[in-house]
């Protein structure tokens, strides 16, 4: 039948269009997101998290092209497809910005290499990188990864970039004692407070230094500060407002699906509504559970990392509420201050078995 | 002390009447590892294996009398079955054998040439081999395992194995490479017309 | 999931100005895509006048096994419209629609030709060249005229003209169509052309929406259909407009022209079907189960011509389009014109370089050269160059393919088991139900040609369960022979006891009483070391091991299909020897086999002679004399031939044990 010779390529399927989105673009709009964030974050606690980053980059940058080297995969469009630079993001916002310099870089590389490469790069991970890299850290390091330094209206004390990089360095800075700037993370107080039989209500009404002032190198007059005085949130509370815009902006350009944030932010909403309402004394509030540690960084951007998270809708649903409610128990009952690591851990172990039970019904077949 | 020891033996009295219940009331009749690795093996009849059949070779390896890897036709996947079903240690095929592993092919004769000596029909196992003496043979190709057992009987070697053609119902999509897409300039013979490819 | 009310409409409207993704809340069916319609080029174009190639090529697809009837030969003048090739009447395999001359002209030759697939497979083909008189047959199908009351009649019109589904599937008509009356309650007129490009349809709604319409109706009428849905995308207004009017002419039928959403893939038929009437085919069924009748509106029109003036299927309306072209435009092109023809009339901006591809972007394919010819099913032809290559990333399941997917597939998933090559995985995630239509490859980020893994592992997984089956069969055979010659032993043990006691002057009749009832097989013992197949067949019965009726009838059924293909084989192998001598063996070779074939023929002379000792199934066997060598040639002749062949063989046989001895040494 077949006398002439077969075409020299093999066909390639329909088909001949695409919609030209990219992974690249995609993880690039997620890059965008983190913006209002990091500016939020360089006003409040100084230049800590730019000199932490530049770190995280320089490491990032010699992991993945060793890795991808040893691996023997094109080094140019995996290291160009800016997954890697999500996953450092996030783990900078979760290091103290004056952590010592070796924690970053050990994180960095521990989440890349261990988290990523291993299981052989973008895509097979099982797990969340950079809640990987996270725990780790917080396992192997947990003073220094529990001291952040004040904001800069209570300390009193803007960090400069110079200020940043002899603390992240040599551990000081000049003419300054560090135990001035630096105090436990509101969720880190809360607990401590509580386990010291000091109420919810009582240790929330008094911040965490007494002297509430405008710092000297912040002009008192800017808008930011006016919408501070007129919006009362604490400095956490307005980082995570920063998150929140900027997930709402990739739920609208569809970089992340909305059953993510809507799963996980209800599921903690109402376990902390039901607890608190049991016993206000010993249970925060609900606008305190949302809008403190790193919950809204993790409901817009790190348990909406597809590759670690269930495929199906309804398994999105799921996996994002189960994370919410082990955040809320490992908050409450658990020895760490913030559980966001190692409840989005635990669940992406789960997620084979939640796709495997929520496939959606296909066309024509029985409801 | 009294109390734990009468109830731990009551306990075994128990399990152990049930068990040898359910040995007598559940009795499997005949191999079942036999039949399992037979239902695996793909019954190309061939005989590779040195045992006469598909069938044989299973009960040799039920019994344990005979290695996992001696199944050519089916290849890698049927030995790593067989050795699942068997609980034996995987062994690699023979890497000449496996080297060669084809596509299925079945045989068919030259009619023409054929001289009805019946040789054929008695070697081929699945009896696919039509004809009687002194009259041409012919292969039922839907029939044909593709043993290779006709083709050396044949005194005038009528018989060649060929690969089935691909018709336009049979083709199949090749998978995917990871290669990049072909550029334009490498479609240069997408002009020629049948004449000039032949 | 509900139609929408126009106030909620009118929301989800304003909602997607600034979301554009709550678009797809707008129609029934899950998921979906918006790609860029690309049709606006080629509708300014009126239809361009039909053109007549210097060649034109017919390719005749058929199944295996399927029998055809040429009704021409090389050399032959044919009018437009003159039949040329039908099913043969002994043909009871799959569906074959006749096929008309689409011009007139004499046949150039019968010969294998490429078809317009991805492979580049050729099958046999007629090649017409055309005269340029357009001499036209008239009423070729010889119709009255009148409107068919009756499916059946309907059906033998639809047949002859050789229309199919001309939307693509291009699967025959008249076998769509029920024999009986009243199985159908909604005729659906299939206007939603959805892909990128094509204007077909659109143009034909355009220009000819009343035979449309009037071909609904005589299908509606011949089946009974107690109305008539027409569905047009809103990116057509025109159409729209057009089969409105029409529609209000028709009287007989109700018919609804409605209006659906302009979303990719809308015009696949079990979307359309939920869309216009909220019913969900259930798997594995047809449409005509639910009462349902689907037809392009191309089809209807095709239909109409065939049954008012009795004119069969020779041209279509094809849309011939894509970046390159500075002229895209939509032309009834006649069947077996060559796609680079048509293209080259659009004038490319830079000659073609790249293959063309038939159908749209979305579901179309790329043909191997560009030379091949229009067949039914060609509705556009595309001269789009092939996008720079794209690095394929690895799937980070973002899970942009599951809510594109109109069928609600998790592909990747799909994907994710297709190249593992789990096929078990990935039939159980229903890949049969994927309808190929490419949203997920289209939105994929990582740019992964998924739907080429789906249509791998699709066939991937028919060879597996045909595998499956023939092993099954191949066990089957293998018992059942052990079996019977477990029984030949004893029969033949049997035997010897029998003359043994005989000579012992003991009853003769007397049994050896290991199997019962085996009179019969005693009876015939004699003739069965020359027959042994049918011994075979009754020892069926006999035999403990395959005794059930459900072994025993596979194995006989396909022996029946294959002594038809030995036969068929044979004919054809006589046949191709007397057209075309292209058998690239040596002469010597050829010469031996030439005399094996005068042989062969006497052989089978000789065996007629003696029928009793040979069964009935061998008979079959015993192919058709040869028409055109085998007109008695000399008796001594043949000997001599014969006996010549034989030498060659033999001579054969000993070099090829040399052959071996001389291979084993070397090892």
């Amino acid at each position: 039948m077949n006398n002439s010779p077969p075409p020299i390529i093999s066909p390639k399927s329909s088909p001949f269009a695409h919609n030209n989105q990219s992974v690249r673009a995609l993880m690039f709009k997620v890059q965008l997101a983190v913006l209002p964030a990091l500016l939020v974050h360089l006003y409040l606690f100084g230049f800590g998290i730019v000199v932490q980053w530049l770190l995280a980059l320089t490491t990032l940058l010699i992991v993945e092209y060793t890795m991808l080297k040893l691996r023997n995969r094109p080094v140019r469009p995996f290291l160009t497809d800016m997954s890697a630079l999500i996953t450092i993001t996030a783990l900078v916002f979760c290091v103290p910005p004056g952590a010592p310099w070796w924690i970053i870089v050990t994180g960095t590389a521990f989440a890349l290499i261990f988290g990523k490469h291993l299981y052989g790069g973008l895509g097979y991970n099982p797990f969340n990188p950079a809640m990987l890299g996270y725990a780790f850290l917080l396992i192997s390091f947990p003073v220094q990864m529990t001291q952040w330094n004040l904001p800069a209206e209570v300390a009193n004390f803007y960090i400069t970039f110079s200020d940043a990089f002899s603390l992240i360095f040599t551990g000081k800075i000049e003419g300054i004692s560090l135990d001035m700037i630096t105090s436990a993370t509101p969720l880190g107080k809360l607990q401590t407070d509580l386990t010291q039989g000091v109420g919810v209500i009582e240790s929330l009404a008094h911040p965490l230094t007494q002297t509430v002032e405008a710092p000297p190198n912040i002009n008192a007059d800017s808008p930011f500060h006016v919408i501070h005085q007129l919006v009362d949130l604490n400095s956490w509370e307005w980082i995570n407002v920063a998150f929140l815009i900027g997930g709402l902006w990739l739920l609208y350009t569809r970089s992340i699906r909305w059953q993510y944030p809507v799963g996980f932010l209800s599921s903690l909403a109402l376990i902390a509504f039901i607890f608190h309402t049991y016993d206000p004394d010993t249970y925060p509030p609900v606008s305190f559970i949302l809008l403190s540690g790193g919950t809204m960084l993790a409901a817009f951007f790190i348990i909406t990392d597809p590759v670690t998270s269930c495929t199906t809708p309804k398994g999105r649903l799921i996996f994002a509420a189960g994370i919410g409610v082990l955040v809320y128990v490992i908050r409450t009952w658990g020895i760490f201050p913030d559980g966001i690591a190692f409840a989005i851990l635990l669940m992406n172990i789960a997620v084979p078995l939640i796709d495997q039970y929520t496939q959606p019904r296909v066309y024509g077949h029985p409801r | 002390m009294l109390t734990a020891i009468v109830i731990f033996v009551g306990l075994a009295l128990v399990f152990g009447l049930l068990l040898g219940y359910a040995a007598v009331r559940f009795k499997v009749e005949g191999n079942p590892m036999a039949e399992q690795i037979d239902k695996i093996l793909p019954q190309t009849q061939c005989g590779q294996c040195n045992y006469p059949g598909c069938k044989p070779y299973a009960e040799a390896l039920a019994k344990g009398e005979a290695d996992v890897n001696l199944c050519i036709p089916g290849g890698n996947e049927v030995m790593l079955s067989i050795a699942e079903i068997t609980g034996l240690e995987p062994k690699a095929l023979d890497e000449s054998v496996a080297a060669e592993h084809t596509p299925k092919e079945t045989a068919f004769i030259d009619e023409d040439v054929c001289i009805g000596c019946v040789l054929c029909i008695k070697a081929c196992p699945v009896d696919a081999i039509i004809g009687a003496t002194k009259l041409m043979h012919t292969v039922i190709q839907s029939e044909c395992t593709g043993c290779d057992k006709c083709a050396p009987v044949c005194p005038v070697d009528c018989i060649e194995m060929r690969a089935p053609e691909t018709t336009l119902e049979t083709w199949q999509w090749p998978e995917p490479t990871s290669e990049p897409k072909p550029l334009a300039s490498q479609y240069l013979d997408v002009n020629s017309t049948t004449e000039q490819r032949q | 999931m509900m139609t929408r009310s126009p106030f909620s409409r009118t929301i989800i409207q304003g909602i997607a100005a600034v979301y554009p993704m709550a678009k797809r809340w707008l129609h029934r069916f899950h998921g979906g895509i918006y790609p860029k319609h690309h049709k606006s080029r080629s509708l300014q174009h009126p239809i361009k006048e039909t053109f007549i190639a210097e060649t034109l090529t017919l390719p005749i697809k058929t199944t295996r096994g399927q029998k055809i009837e040429w009704l021409v030969q090389v050399g032959d003048t044919v009018q437009k419209n003159q039949c040329l090739v039908q099913a043969a009447k002994e043909n009871k395999k799959g569906f074959f629609v006749p096929l008309h001359a689409p011009t007139s002209g004499t046949i150039k030759a019968i010969t294998e030709a490429e078809f317009p697939h991805p492979s580049g497979l050729t099958t046999q083909a007629i090649i017409i060249a055309p005269d340029f008189k357009q001499t036209t047959l008239q009423n070729a199908l010889k119709v009255s005229g009148k409107q068919p009351d009756s499916p059946q009649k309907l059906k033998d019109i639809l047949l002859h003209a050789g229309i199919v589904g001309l939307g693509g599937a291009g699967f025959p008509t008249y076998a769509k169509i029920p024999a009986q009356k009243d199985r159908i309650h909604t005729l659906i007129i299939n206007g939603a052309e959805c892909e990128p490009f094509i204007t077909c349809d659109d143009v034909l709604m355009q220009t000819q929406a009343e035979p449309i319409l009037q071909g609904a109706e005589i299908v509606a009428q011949a089946l009974g259909v107690k109305q008539i849905v027409c569905g047009i995308e809103s990116n057509k207004p025109q159409a729209i407009q057009a089969m409105q009017t029409a529609a209000n002419q028709i009287k007989s039928v109700p018919i609804t022209v409605k209006t659906v959403e302009a979303v990719y893939p809308m015009g696949g038929e079990k979307q359309l079907v939920l869309e216009l009437t909220g019913i969900e085919m259930p798997v594995k069924t047809h449409a005509i189960d639910s009462g349902l009748l689907v037809f392009n509106v191309a089809t209807f029109a095709a239909i109409f011509k065939a049954v008012t003036q009795g004119e069969p299927l020779t041209q279509r309306l094809v849309t011939v389009a894509g970046f390159e072209l500075q002229t895209p435009y939509n032309t009834y092109a006649l069947l077996g014109t060559p796609f680079i023809d048509l293209v080259n009339a659009g004038q490319p901006k830079n000659p073609i370089q790249y293959p063309l591809i038939m159908g749209g972007p979305m579901m179309g394919f790329q043909v191997a050269h560009n030379e091949v010819p229009v067949i039914k099913t060609t509705n556009c032809i595309l001269a789009n160059p092939p996008e720079p290559s794209t690095f394929t990333m690895p799937c980070i399941r973002c899970g942009e393919c599951m809510d594109a997917c109109p069928v609600n597939l998790l592909p990747q998933q799909l994907y994710w088991h297709s190249q593992a090559h789990e096929f078990d995985k990935v039939e159980k995630l229903n890949v049969f139900d994927c309808i190929e239509c490419g949203c997920c490859s289209y939105v994929c980020p990582s740019h992964i040609p998924l739907v080429q893994y789906y249509r791998h592992a699709k066939s991937e997984i028919k060879t597996l369960h045909a595998e499956q089956q023939a092993a099954e069969l191949a066990k089957q055979r293998y018992e059942f022979r052990l079996a019977r010659i477990e029984r030949e032993k004893q029969e033949r043990e049997a035997r010897l006891k029998a003359k043994k006691e005989a000579v012992k002057k003991h009853s003769p009749t007397a049994e050896p009483g290991k199997s019962a009832p085996k009179k019969p097989s005693v009876a015939a013992a004699a003739a069965r070391a020359a027959a042994a197949k049918r011994a075979a067949a009754k020892a069926n019965k006999n035999t403990e091991h395959s005794g059930t009726d459900e072994q025993k009838s596979p194995p006989l059924s396909a022996r029946q299909k294959a002594i038809e293909t030995a036969q068929k084989q044979a004919a054809a192998k006589v046949g191709s020897k007397v057209a075309t001598a292209k058998d690239p063996r040596d002469s010597a070779k050829k010469s031996a086999k030439k005399a094996a074939v005068i042989a062969a023929a006497k052989r089978r002379t000789q065996a007629q002679k003696t029928t009793d000792t040979i069964t009935t199934e061998e008979k079959k066997v015993t192919p058709q004399p040869p028409s055109n060598i085998a007109t008695a040639p000399p008796l001594e002749d043949a000997k001599a031939k014969r006996q010549k062949a034989m030498e060659a063989a033999k001579k054969r046989a000993a070099e090829r044990k040399a052959r071996q001895s001389k291979q084993e040494k070397t090892e």
